[in-house]
């Protein structure tokens, strides 16, 4: 700022110099009184002075101690007109570049902000009203945090008190249907029981799994792993024999293995019980997105596909696309288990409908899982 | 049939449990803590012991410390949680395996019927590596001319991988082929149980000359 009003002060110097000479031409052929000749121009003993100096040729007696004269004269008055432009901008700008800046400080996440009240102004007023709201808001983020942890704590407590009566109960339904003398009502309510207990296994499994990605808790145990063996024991181990899959062969990525089947098992599952034939795994290998290569893992349907007002909620958890289908076999948080392992890993998932009919989920994985915990040990 | 010792606090739970398992054939025996669990072994001649990780005053894992330090009886993890910190710590506390609760009768009786199978092997007469002598037909293993006490998937392990040594076995076959558990097995019970075996038999276990380990691969028995 300094450097510019002193280049601005010399440029300026130099156009009034430039400009007197002209002006004082002006002058003569005007006759300005006497008294504003001197003021601008100087004193008419000064410009003698110049006249009288040894060794000099005669100069215009005039123009020169004139044309500095007036110089000088501008430049004190551009100097003053500076220092109050710096002082003014000193006691306003500054103060208000603090606030820009403590504000931008406070929308990147920082709720700590405060300023420093400087001076009993208006300015100071603004100032209060800023660490006001900047404590307020604080607060209130603060609150809403621990609200938040809180839900998320209790979700994971009752899902593992669930599990108390639930291991009895799991132990006996078996001794109950099973029963030689259980006939007619008795034994289709023994059955009704056994089906609902092992559903109500999966539902808990599913919600501490859930509130395991939310607490944070959540570990990748991974393992070099050969992807065509590794689709093709997922879909073995559950008879799904009818699924074409179409596998790079000598893939193998670093990841975990049991989230891995987890996810591709979900997917299948749904494409099996909510698309139509046929289902395919298709994996391969893509660019990714940081020009490092990623794991692509398809796995498509040709069934009716997703309604499209559905594709944003589907990985939401207990989101039903149909819901007048209120029984579903699964917990409703499949998805939402997929993604957050997909997650997990550094990848992601996405929904979509073929253009030639059905659905079609798209799983991307860094083919090294960051900052996994190797299950090999030395 | 086999007799379970069952410890477990809950009393529906334990109730429950112990239904499932005299219907599978099982004899059983019930402790409601682990001090009485302690106590009452040697009476109850369990031959394998199902412990709940988390009971009121001796935690499980410490009951699992206390039975090893007088015996080689199989020893099944019941775990709430099947956290990081329940598994890992069972297995140093020198269990075979774990299930986690709730659990499906079936899938206990697997796994109670998988672990006593690794005490009942017979094979050819004995061989020696360096210092350890490995009996398949008394299932004895010596080292140094002393007595080593495996418990019996420590000794499964090492009958495994000595069966053909110098044969890389990955993680993955050894849950298969030690605890017949399916693919998706936890390899944490394959590194666990190497780390026991290698503390009973090694005589350096920061360089092990029996069980080595072969990088990106498994294990591998030798070359001694």
């Amino acid at each position: 700022m300094r450097r510019r009003l002193i280049v601005a002060f010399i440029v300026i110097a130099l156009l009034s110099a430039v400009a007197s000479s002209w002006f004082h031409t002006l002058i003569e052929a005007y006759r300005l009184p006497g008294w504003l000749d001197e003021v601008i121009f100087g004193p008419g003993w000064l410009r003698n002075l110049v006249h009288t100096l040894p060794g000099q040729p005669a100069p215009h007696p005039i123009r020169h101690t004139a044309l500095v004269f007036f110089g000088v004269e501008a430049g004190l008055l551009l100097a003053m007109i500076a220092a109050l432009a710096i002082t003014a901008s000193r006691r306003v700008l500054l103060p208000v570049r603090r606030l820009a800046h403590a504000a931008t400080r406070m929308s990147g996440g920082d709720l700590s902000v405060r300023i420093e009240p400087q001076r009993v102004d208006e300015l100071a007023q603004l100032v209060t009203s800023f660490n006001g709201m900047a404590s307020a808001l604080e607060d209130k983020v603060g609150e809403l945090e621990r609200m938040a942890a809180h839900a998320r704590q209790f979700a994971g407590d009752v899902s593992h008190e669930l599990r108390t009566p639930l291991t009895a109960m799991t132990a006996v339904t078996d001794i109950l249907h099973e029963h030689p003398e259980l006939t007619g009502d008795a034994a289709a309510a023994a059955g009704l029981v056994r089906q609902e207990v092992l559903h109500l296994n999966r539902l808990v499994e599913d919600l501490i799994e859930i509130s395991r990605f939310d607490a944070g808790t959540a570990r990748l145990v991974t393992d070099e792993i050969d992807v065509a063996n590794a689709v093709g024991q997922c879909l073995r181990a559950r008879g799904w024999f009818n699924v074409g899959t179409d596998v790079a062969a000598g893939l193998t990525a670093r990841l975990d293995r049991r989230r891995f089947d987890v996810v591709l098992a979900n997917l299948v599952g749904n494409a099996l019980r909510h698309g139509g034939p046929p289902v395919t795994v298709r994996v391969g290998i893509r660019p990714g997105g940081a020009g490092d290569e990623q794991l692509a893992m398809e796995v498509r349907d040709h069934g009716h596909g997703l309604p499209s007002a559905a594709i944003p909620y589907v990985f939401d958890r207990f989101y039903k696309a149909d819901t007048a289908r209120a029984r579903s076999e699964g917990s409703g948080l499949g998805l939402a288990i997929a993604w957050e392992n997909a997650r997990l890993h550094g990848g992601h998932i996405h929904a979509a409908n073929h253009p030639d009919g059905g659905a079609v989920f798209t799983v991307s994985l860094p083919l090294n899982a960051p900052g996994s915990v190797p299950a090999a040990r030395a | 049939m086999a007799t379970v010792l069952l410890v477990e606090d809950d009393p529906a739970a334990r109730q429950g449990l112990e239904l499932a398992l005299r219907r599978l054939g099982y004899g059983v025996r019930t402790a409601e803590t682990g001090e009485a669990a302690l106590r009452d072994f040697r009476d109850t001649a369990a031959d394998v012991v199902v412990l709940d990780v988390m009971l009121p005053g001796l935690d499980g894992f410490e009951v699992c410390r206390r039975l090893r330090r007088g015996s080689d009886i199989p020893v099944i993890m019941l775990t709430a949680r099947g956290d990081d910190l329940d598994i890992v710590g069972g297995l140093e506390a020198g269990a075979d395996d774990y299930v986690v609760k709730p659990v499906e009768p079936r899938v206990l009786d697997a796994r109670i019927r998988a672990v006593i199978r690794r005490t009942a092997l017979t094979g050819s007469p004995a061989e020696t590596y360096g210092e350890l002598m490995i009996d398949r037909g008394s299932l004895i293993v010596r080292r140094a001319s002393r007595d080593v006490s495996l418990t019996p998937t420590e000794l499964r392990l090492l009958l495994v991988l000595s069966g053909s040594p110098r044969q890389v076995f990955s993680r993955e076959q050894l849950l298969g082929l030690v605890w017949e558990h399916d693919y998706l097995g936890d390899s944490r019970l394959v590194d666990a149980c190497v780390q026991r075996l290698r503390a009973k038999i090694e005589t350096d276990t920061s360089q092990p000359r029996y069980i080595q380990t072969v990088r990106g691969f498994g294990y591998r028995f030798g070359p001694v």
